[in-house]
């Protein structure tokens, strides 16, 4: 476990240095300031934008016009450009040789996946918070309402969708030595599960609930114990899928 | 006592059997010299020794202990100084040769010093600069650092000092010599001036099996092919006094080479007999011992 513990600290100074701690930052803050403002001035760019004899007749926006806005930005591109990041964790150091050195010297590949698990899911929890408390900060400003009374509980879900996203690109960074392979894996997990949520008996169970049953959570017009099977085999899938990439590392030449 | 043994081990990658039952012992504190040609599979060795490789069968024991591929309890024995060392380029030295420290469990009280008496010994700043604005002499110099740092019982060196200019050659080989008795070291390398300079024991591996394995000064008279090379003013001379001295002597040019088995002063004395009889006077002549690129030329033909 020491070795899990220092081989955690060179993979956040890694994040450091290379700036993806950085690039996730200014990524995640537009996105959390972007939300509640757009929300705010749509109807007025509507309305600069159509002509005069023709009038688009727009509600006032409410809080759940910015939080929608948000998990659309979290789900459409956010959690795509995470997975950009951590594409390249394990196949960018198995192709330039840099694990050798270290795996010589007594490093389990075990420590070397679950460090990078737990860095990458560390930056996840990140871009997800930084975003969360600005929109919520903004979209208190903007939109004091009682519209959307569970904002936490829509986000947990991001944050548990996080555990199963971030195994899933590092196993398929595992699999390959190309840097495109883990972005390839969960952009193909994402869409099939996304084709399973068309079946409705798998709808109780797929882990993508977690990403489109967000805004009803925050609205409460569902409860959060309707997901939980899916947040269960979120977990459990999670557990799984790590563990695989274990055993591929145990197997890959370094 | 051997602390590396390597008993009937075997790989093969595909159809292709690079090693058809390797058997050799490395005695503790000695440096083994380990040449061979391109392919011959040096590295694999290397690697199986290192755990990085699966062994089809056979065993290897280091101290007694078995290797297992990807087990890594024997590692912190072990260090590894590969050809093209590969670094984390945002990390400065001080910070690199702390992690590798870390890993193989040198006090953290102790860890300070030796980083620091460890980069004063290969010369590199003990500074902020990072990794990726080094030179390839200067990385080598810092794989030899991390290697040393935990003043390994096993150095394994994979053709250490191919990026390094004749300077930093000459300091490497010294330094790999400093070690002798304290570290025991495998050193693979194409120079064989390299190995003849520093090894105790050299072990010629070919077609997958090791052809020769003993100390050099053993295989020097196991394959002694000691020569006297009379040089003449022109090809024709040398053409001529080629055809006087015999089946033993090889033309090459201006030059006759007379190979011989026991004595210097008979042979020399009678060669030159001949030809001074016949009126061909060499410009120079030299006896030349056996060198390692000869019993290596021999035993791989």
């Amino acid at each position: 476990m020491r070795n899990t513990w220092f081989f955690i600290r060179k993979e956040s100074l890694e994040s450091l240095r290379s700036y993806h701690l950085l690039i996730i930052a200014i990524v995640f803050i537009i996105f959390g300031i972007e939300g509640p403002l757009m929300a705010k001035l749509t109807p007025d760019i509507l309305k600069m934008a159509s002509s005069s004899s023709f009038t688009i007749k727009m509600p006032d926006p409410t809080s759940i016009d910015a939080w929608q806005q948000y998990y659309k930005n979290m789900t459409q591109i956010g959690i795509f450009v995470l997975v950009v990041i951590f594409s390249g964790t394990v196949s960018g150091e198995v192709s330039r040789g840099t694990l050798v050195n270290l795996v010589t010297k007594g490093l389990s590949r075990y420590s070397i996946i679950i460090a990078k698990y737990f860095v990458a899911y560390m930056q996840w929890c990140f871009a997800i918070l930084i975003t969360f408390l600005i929109n919520w900060a903004y979209t208190a400003y903007y939109f004091p309402d009682n519209k959307t009374p569970n904002v936490w509980s829509g986000m947990s879900l991001l944050i548990i969708f996080g555990l199963m996203f971030v195994a899933v690109t590092i196993f398929g960074s595992t699999l390959s030595n190309s840097n495109y392979m883990g972005f390839l894996t969960a952009v193909v997990v994402f869409i099939i599960l996304t084709l399973l949520n068309l079946f409705k008996e798998f709808k109780h169970y797929n882990p993508i609930a977690l990403v489109t049953d967000n805004m009803s959570l925050i609205k409460g017009t569902k409860q959060i114990d309707t997901i939980m099977p899916a947040i269960w085999i979120t977990i459990v899938s999670s557990i799984v899928i790590i563990y695989l990439a274990i055993l591929i590392l145990n197997k890959k030449r370094l | 006592m051997a602390l590396l043994e390597l008993h009937d081990v075997k790989k093969s990658f595909g159809d292709k059997q690079v090693l058809k039952g390797l058997n050799f012992e490395v005695p503790e504190g000695s440096i083994f010299g380990f040449v061979g040609e391109n392919g011959a599979g040096k590295t694999t060795t290397m690697k199986m020794i290192l755990g990085l490789e699966t062994i089809d069968s056979g065993n290897i024991l280091i101290d007694g202990t078995k290797v297992h591929y990807g087990n890594s309890n024997i590692n912190r024995e072990i260090e590894y100084l590969p050809d093209v060392p590969e670094y984390y380029g945002y990390m400065n030295p001080t910070e690199y040769l702390t992690l590798c420290g870390q890993l193989t469990g040198i006090p953290k009280r102790d860890l300070p010093n030796k980083i620091v008496k460890m980069l004063k010994t290969v010369d590199l700043p003990i500074n902020k600069r990072r990794i990726h604005g080094f030179s390839r002499g200067m990385k080598q110099r810092l794989g030899i650092a991390q290697a040393l740092l935990n003043s390994p019982r096993l150095l394994i060196c994979d053709e250490p000092t191919s990026a390094l200019d004749p300077i930093g050659r000459s300091e490497f080989l010294s330094l790999l010599a400093s070690l002798k008795g304290k570290t025991t070291i495998i050193f693979s390398t194409h120079i064989l001036n390299d190995v003849e300079r520093i090894s105790d024991r050299v072990g010629i591996l070919h077609d997958g099996i090791l052809k020769a394995n003993d100390s050099l000064d053993n295989l020097k008279q196991q394959y002694a092919k000691s020569q006297i090379i009379f040089e003449f003013e022109s090809n024709a001379l040398a053409q001529r006094a080629n055809q006087i001295i015999g089946p033993k002597s090889i033309l090459k040019q201006r030059k006759v080479i007379l190979n011989y088995e026991d004595d210097y002063h008979t042979n020399a004395e009678s060669a030159l007999k001949l030809l001074l009889k016949n009126h061909l006077v060499p410009i120079s002549m030299k006896s030349q011992e056996t060198s390692l690129e000869d019993i290596f030329m021999e035993v791989t033909s």
